[in-house]
């Protein structure tokens, strides 16, 4: 317990170390953009969030398999506490997007490929959370979890090949795609200190998440 | 000269900040409350012997 709790602080204050480097190179580091502007430094918290958005349900994925399997109660955890956090994650692209897209798009939304594959992720892992929260048998509602879990996942590649099968106003990727990244030096070493930031932030909390849903098993038996 | 639209940066960042905050607070309070909840239970509360009623009337 003790040294769950020591495991717990330390990557709690490397994702908090983490998170102050990533903002000082996104606002100090980083050059001003030469076409959009400083409002391109939104960009810092947009990709890494949903780049961290795509590892949770990856996640998902594999723990929903490994719970079908195995019928492990700690793999259920994992899946359960990674789709929180990939459902925060998402939310937070989404805003950060919209906010992104008013003063570059002029609209907030749109329905274009890209937003709306992201916007049926988001509802599809809400519905993950509110199915576990409905079903009060514990195994009956991980194992139906693990089912929509695994179908879900199927979204994630159409999310991000979306752009490149429709015609979206969304650009394409400038990581995760074949080929050197297009983007100067000093944009894509901030944007990859982020991307390790909040990864590090996404560990700690799937950390802590799992290990509240694992005592509150343990008060309830 | 593009316009920077600060607004919106810090709109943004703001967001996220609160959203994650918020978060993290909610999970350090169930914690506590958890770790308050065990120190309430007596030793061997967990395995609570049959109750009156299923008991047989020799008992």
């Amino acid at each position: 317990m003790r040294g769950e709790q020591t495991v717990s602080r330390a990557l709690g204050w490397l994702a908090a170390i983490g998170l102050a480097g990533g903002l000082v190179m996104a606002f100090a580091v980083a050059p001003r953009e030469i076409t959009q502007g400083n409002v391109q430094r939104i960009m810092y918290l947009h990709v890494p969030t949903v780049l961290v958005a795509y590892l949770a349900f990856a996640v998902v994925l594999v723990a929903s398999i490994a719970y079908l399997w195995r019928r492990d109660p700690a793999a259920d955890r994992l899946a359960h506490a990674s789709a929180e956090v990939g459902v925060l994650f998402t939310g937070l692209t989404i805003c950060a997007g919209a906010i992104w897209g008013k003063p570059t798009w002029g609209t907030w939304w749109t329905w274009d490929a890209r937003l709306t594959s992201v916007a049926i992720l988001f509802v599809m892992y809400l519905g993950y959370l509110l199915l576990r929260g409905m079903i009060e048998e514990r195994e009956r509602a991980a194992r139906y979890a693990a089912v929509l879990g695994i179908v879900a996942a199927l979204d994630i590649p159409l999310v991000h090949f979306s752009v490149y099968w429709w015609r979206t106003l969304h650009q394409p990727p400038s990581l995760l795609k074949p080929g050197p990244a297009t983007m100067s030096q000093g944009i894509l070493a901030a944007l990859l200190v982020n991307i390790v930031a909040f990864a590090l932030l996404y560990v700690y909390f799937v950390a802590k998440r799992t290990a509240v849903l694992r005592r509150e098993e343990e008060a309830l038996a | 000269m593009t316009a920077d639209h600060w607004g919106f940066v810090l709109a943004a960042y703001g967001i996220a900040a609160v959203a994650l905050g918020a978060y993290w607070r909610h999970l350090c309070r169930r914690e506590q409350e958890l770790t308050e909840q065990r120190s309430h239970i007596p030793p061997g509360a967990g395995h609570p012997g049959p109750k009156p009623a299923s008991r047989s009337p020799l008992q």
